[in-house]
């Protein structure tokens, strides 16, 4: 008996000297310590240099691999900094930077789209953009740096823009027609729901096609500048207005709201079935291989007379608050963003520039697709980055689905739906 | 003679055992050396000095910040052009250092216990004039018959900080407002707020009505599926082992096959063919004259659609169980009822189905109790869709637990996600354990009366 006593407590001695090899505990900040604010930025620094043995990691999407390596490379000659490249899409990057940058995992510079900064920011993931700042506004799209401006600073690096219009099939149709009516007498000459023909598609359930529908008529998200939560617009009676003509189009497109995602969507369209698809540029690509005549146009205008309001995104890339080497991840960021880098973006992936020289250039210019998408994208609303931007879509989804489906009272379904977001961003506080 | 000692330490008031544990009490170890143990004495007094200089240094701070979930969030300054990131306190880090502070300091106390009692123990011993162990024989006794207990100390350890330690945290985020957009560390700080998500999650309309509603579902889901899947498996093998029935092995593998595509395969495929206007399934319902189904578009049919692919993918499962069950039966049974003229229904009635129903029984529990966490067929095939724009962040099919996955990973509303996990859990836990007590009592039972 008493030498089972023994052991027992000789186990737990291991037990605990384990626990305090494996865990020790946390180098922690004493409590209300502040950091001492002249560490390393007394003196007004005169020009940025990269940090000694900087070393900094990019996350982008896998199509954008050949494109960073190639500017890493140039990158590297200049500054003799180290760029690696590691897939994560601009889609994902700001929800992974969250618990990554402060857990000192995450990349030091990622690529983001602009809707997501209230998200990064109310993390305090987002190093502002800073130094660089004056270039930033001199040499960019207005509409861009808007769009990556949050709260009054200015957070991203504009890297590409894009919204969405009407990519259309030369052989089926000879160009957009100028207005909904047009669409609307082509369709009762060309559709064939038996036989899958149709003349227009869209997602009909997605916040991010319903919207230019109805902000053509009117209805705002959050107030008129993007900006303000508790001012949403989407139940107005330009909303019901607007929501009462899209029920009207289910005659011509008589599919259900889940019917329709982007593979059908696109399936149709390669297999001349559809006449115009409504998209964006980063379909352009693979729409070019599979249709011969493929045109894109600007989108029609409303029976109000009104041109529609497409949604637009700015992608950036975004400096990690965490990052260990500010100065050269912000030096990458500016240079990866700067005119010459845009125009290579362009020729190797089809971005569209938000450098306005670089949009300008022969290059964009003499492309009949990319010069359609810029001109929309002038004639778009940004999305809007503050978080309760997250409580529109699935709403908005379920509202589309009982007014496209089901044939309800459109201004029920959207006051439900106005009513659920409220409910839903009121409960994150 | 050793009587007359200890009579006369009673009445001295304190024996030796009284003073080692007093001073055991005073220091860890001082009672040990009392006892002329040194070395071990020394490895205790180690021991507490170690653990006096972590709390100093930083096992307090650590509980200080399970306590308080920190006070100073982190934030930008400008410095010139410059901004630059001041760290604060990152609230969930706290938490895990501070759990870990106070698994630290629960072993101390257990082995400051120890210790004491260790020391009496010794001191009785020296009361009686017994033989006092040296260190090198308390080696050699933890080298031979304590080794199972030095081995299982590893995976006890494991066990502590990778199992026991994340649930423990898992369920204490249900108590905090972790959850995005204004809760999210390290900008901002989370703070413990009671018993406040889980009135939240009855109180507020948006969440009780979903939460009701998604509930419900789940356990009409779960019964659903697994008596479906259960009695069809039963009906499947008793037709393949009927007497006339050629090429039974044909017939299980082909029955079997459902079962062997990956899910993650054949789910995926099975929502392109149920598609309302372009799935071949509606396009042959079509070519034979009946409309389209709205398989995956209406709240309804999606629920009677899961269902149904459920019993496709279900089915073998429990089949393969009984068919294995069937070939147990001895033969004689069948034979003695056919001797009295039984009919093939009072055959599977009174001797197949007791049978049956006795192996599986507890298995059907457990069946049970997956199918409430069945995350794959609801995500991969309708993704909780089709949208209900009642709910808040689920839609007309999502099961608790793919609704959970929403919370977490798509919205970030970490704590109502905690709350509705130790939900689940409870109700996962009242099956399984029920489960284990009815197996416990079938072993002790006879076989069927």
């Amino acid at each position: 008996m008493s030498r089972k006593r023994n052991w027992g407590i000789l186990s737990s001695i291991l037990i605990m000297m384990l626990l305090v090899s494996a865990c020790g505990g946390p180098s922690g900040t004493g409590a209300g310590q502040t950091a001492d604010p002249a560490a390393g930025a007394g003196e007004e620094m005169q020009e940025m240099k990269p940090e000694d043995g900087a070393k900094l990691t990019v996350w982008d999407s896998g199509d954008q691999k050949a494109f960073i390596e190639e500017a890493a490379k140039a990158f590297k000659e200049k500054y003799n900094v180290d760029v690696t490249f590691a897939e994560l899409g601009p889609d994902k990057s700001m929800v992974q930077m969250v618990t990554d940058g402060p857990a000192g995992v995450g990349a030091d510079v990622f690529a983001g789209v602009h809707d997501q900064i209230g998200q990064g920011v109310s993390a305090g993931v987002l190093m502002p953009n800073d130094w660089f700042e004056e270039d930033t506004r001199g040499r960019n799209s207005e509409l861009a740096v808007k769009a990556l401006t949050y709260e009054n600073i200015l957070y991203g690096y504009p890297k590409s823009v894009e919204t969405t219009a009407v990519f259309y099939n030369k052989d089926l149709i000879k160009e957009v027609p100028q207005d909904w009516k047009g669409v609307v007498d082509f369709a009762n000459t060309f559709n064939d729901t038996k036989a899958n023909k149709f003349a227009i598609m869209w997602e009909v359930g997605n916040g991010y096609y319903v919207f230019p529908f109805l902000g053509g008529y009117g209805a705002y998200l959050f107030g008129k500048e993007g900006t303000d939560a508790t001012d949403i617009g989407m139940n107005n009676e330009q909303a019901v207005e607007g929501a009462k003509f899209i029920q009207s189009l289910n005659k011509i497109l008589p599919l259900k709201t889940s019917d329709i995602n982007a593979d059908i969507k696109k399936s149709l369209f390669t297999s001349n079935k559809l006449a115009m698809n409504i998209s964006g540029p980063w379909d352009t690509g693979s729409l070019k291989e599979s249709v011969k005549n493929l045109g894109v146009g600007m989108y029609p205008n409303l029976p109000n007379g009104k041109p529609m309001t497409p949604f637009s995104g700015v992608k950036a890339y975004f400096v990690n608050a965490y990052t260990k080497y500010p100065n050269a991840s912000k030096m990458f960021a500016d240079f990866i963003t700067s005119e010459e880098w845009q125009v290579k973006n362009f020729e190797m992936n089809g971005a569209l520039p938000a450098n306005t020289k670089a949009a300008a250039s022969e290059t964009v210019q003499s492309d009949p697709i990319a010069s359609v998408f810029l001109k929309q994208f002038e004639n778009s609303v940004p999305m809007p980055s503050i978080p309760a931007t997250a409580q529109f879509w699935s709403p908005m989804e379920a509202a589309m689905s009982s007014i496209w489906n089901d044939n309800k009272d459109p201004k029920a379904a959207l006051d439900n739906m106005v009513k659920q977001m409220k409910s839903n961003i009121q409960t994150g506080q | 003679m050793n009587k007359a000692i200890a009579d006369h330490n009673r009445a001295a008031g304190m024996g030796n055992a009284g003073i080692a544990a007093l001073l055991s009490a005073i220091f860890m170890g001082l009672g040990q050396m009392y006892n002329r143990q040194w070395t071990k004495g020394i490895i205790f007094l180690v021991a507490e000095l170690v653990s006096l200089y972590l709390i100093v240094t930083s096992l307090a701070y650590n509980l200080w910040g399970l306590v308080t979930l920190g006070e100073q969030p982190a934030h930008m300054e400008k410095i010139g052009r410059l901004y630059r990131n001041v760290p604060g306190d990152h609230s969930i880090f706290m938490m895990i250092y501070g759990l870990v502070a106070l698994l630290y300091i629960g072993l101390l106390v257990c082995f400051y216990i120890a210790n004491i009692k260790d020391a009496y123990r010794i001191g009785k011993r020296r009361e009686r004039r017994e033989k006092v162990n040296s260190f090198r024989e308390t080696w050699r006794l933890l080298g031979n018959q304590g080794f199972p207990y030095v081995l299982l100390t590893l995976p006890a350890i494991g066990v502590l900080v990778f199992t026991i330690l994340p649930i423990i945290f898992m369920v204490l985020m249900a108590f905090t407002n972790y959850s995005a957009p204004d809760h999210i560390p390290p900008k901002s700080l989370v703070d413990w707020v009671g018993l406040r998500t889980f009135t939240n999650l009855v109180t507020l309309e948006a969440w009780s009505h979903t939460f009701v509603g998604v509930f419900t579902w789940t356990i009409i889901w779960a019964v659903v599926a697994t008596v479906t899947t259960y009695f069809g498996g039963i009906l499947v093998a008793l037709l393949i082992e009927q007497r006339g029935i050629k090429f039974k092995g044909f017939w299980r593998t082909l029955f079997i096959l459902p079962y062997a595509i990956p899910q993650f395969i054949s789910l995926l495929v099975m929502r392109n063919l149920l598609n309302y206007q372009f799935g071949p399934v509606n396009q042959y319902l079509r070519m034979m004259g009946f409309g389209g189904v709205p398989w995956l578009n209406d709240p309804f049919w999606a629920k009677v659609t899961v269902i149904l692919v459920n019993m496709w993918i279900g089915i073998p499962v429990s089949m393969i169980l009984v068919l294995g069950v069937l070939t147990a039966i001895p033969r004689d049974l069948y034979e003695a009822a056919e001797v009295d003229g039984a009919t093939g229904f009072q055959k599977f009635r009174n001797i197949t189905m007791p049978f049956v129903l006795f192996q599986t029984a507890p298995i059907l529990i457990m069946q049970f109790a997956g199918n409430i966490n069945n995350f794959n067929v609801i995500f991969l095939l309708t993704n909780g869709l089709p949208a209900n724009g009642d709910y808040a962040y689920a839609g007309s099919t999502d099961l608790l637990v793919t609704w959970l996955y929403k919370l977490t990973l798509d919205n970030q509303r970490y704590n109502f996600a905690s709350a509705i996990g130790i939900i689940i859990f409870i109700i996962i836990a009242a099956f399984s354990l029920y489960n284990y007590r009815r197996s416990r009592s079938f072993k002790e039972e006879d076989m069927i009366q």
